[in-house]
């Protein structure tokens, strides 16, 4: 079986940038391993090690035929990179950008209003 | 275990954010304890929240959806785990029940002669979940051409069927 994907590998795998090219060059379309090693200029067992990382995660799935393995994208690991699109701290910075606004209307609200 | 990096020091796991909110500290602490009033302000702007369930007592859960401003769903389970009026929030954070990227953070509110103080302090699951949810705003900005291109190519993969 394989693990679990996370949120935090789905990161991992897109945060490096020759997996970046990968997944670029696939969205036209199926490519041979060998192929995309060469098209992006590593080695067969470098190539190799990041279209593991990315299946793993879902970003890409594998046909085999014959001795060949085949890749293309695949959409299971997209919405995972969504979810924390923008950023922690962000996020935080944000909502608490809201929240003194809207602590405003409550003060505003609460000296209005006798019972608070 | 041949060195002491298979030990993650909490510190390399944290993230901390601190804010000062105009306002009294009695009226922050309040802008946390029910559902309507997280809906005004939890989430970047841009986002709505819609509220499954809340229950605001340790062990209570807050189920919701974040909405983007694209309209892309994003459920959020939130479990209060401690909670001490007006001071401090303790809760965990994840996507769904067991959730196993879920993770806790402690929100403390201090008074700052009549403004509040708000320190946000996230623990993370390991050091590599802190640097990608700490810095991956850059991170995801690098990405994020590929993946409105990945999307956009899914969208047609979807529309021929394929």
């Amino acid at each position: 079986m394989a693990r679990a994907t996370t949120t935090s590998d789905v990161f991992n795998a897109i945060a490096e940038p020759q997996r970046r090219r990968i997944l670029t060059l696939l969205r036209t379309g199926e490519r041979p391993a060998t192929e995309i090693a060469t098209a992006v200029g590593l080695g067969a067992s470098p190539t190799s090690k990041h279209l593991r990382v990315l299946r793993e995660v879902g970003l890409v799935r594998v046909r085999e035929e014959g001795r060949q393995r085949h890749y293309a994208l695949d959409a299971r690991g997209l919405n995972e990179v969504h979810e924390w699109t923008g950023g922690f701290e962000r996020f935080w910075s944000e909502s608490f950008d809201r929240l003194d606004e809207y602590v405003g209307e409550l003060q505003r609200m609460e000296s209005g209003d006798a019972d608070g | 275990m041949q060195t002491d990096e298979s030990i993650e020091r909490e510190e390399d796991r944290e993230i901390v954010t601190t804010r000062v909110i105009d306002g009294p500290r009695h009226l922050v602490f309040r802008a946390w304890t029910e559902a309507r009033h997280l809906a005004r302000w939890f989430g970047p702007r841009g986002f709505t929240t819609t509220t499954h369930a809340f229950e605001f007592r340790p062990g209570g859960v807050w189920e919701f959806e974040m909405h983007g401003p694209d309209g892309t769903a994003y459920p959020n389970r939130i479990e209060w785990r401690e909670i001490v009026p007006p001071e401090r929030i303790t809760f965990r954070q994840g996507g769904h029940e067991n959730d196993p990227d879920a993770f806790e953070s402690t929100v403390t509110f201090a008074d700052r002669a009549g403004r509040t103080e708000i320190t946000l302090r996230a623990l993370l699951n390991s050091k590599a979940q802190r640097d990608y949810l700490a810095e991956h705003y850059r991170a995801v900005e690098g990405g994020r051409e590929t993946l409105e291109q990945l999307e956009e190519y899914v969208h047609e993969l979807g529309s021929v069927g394929s």
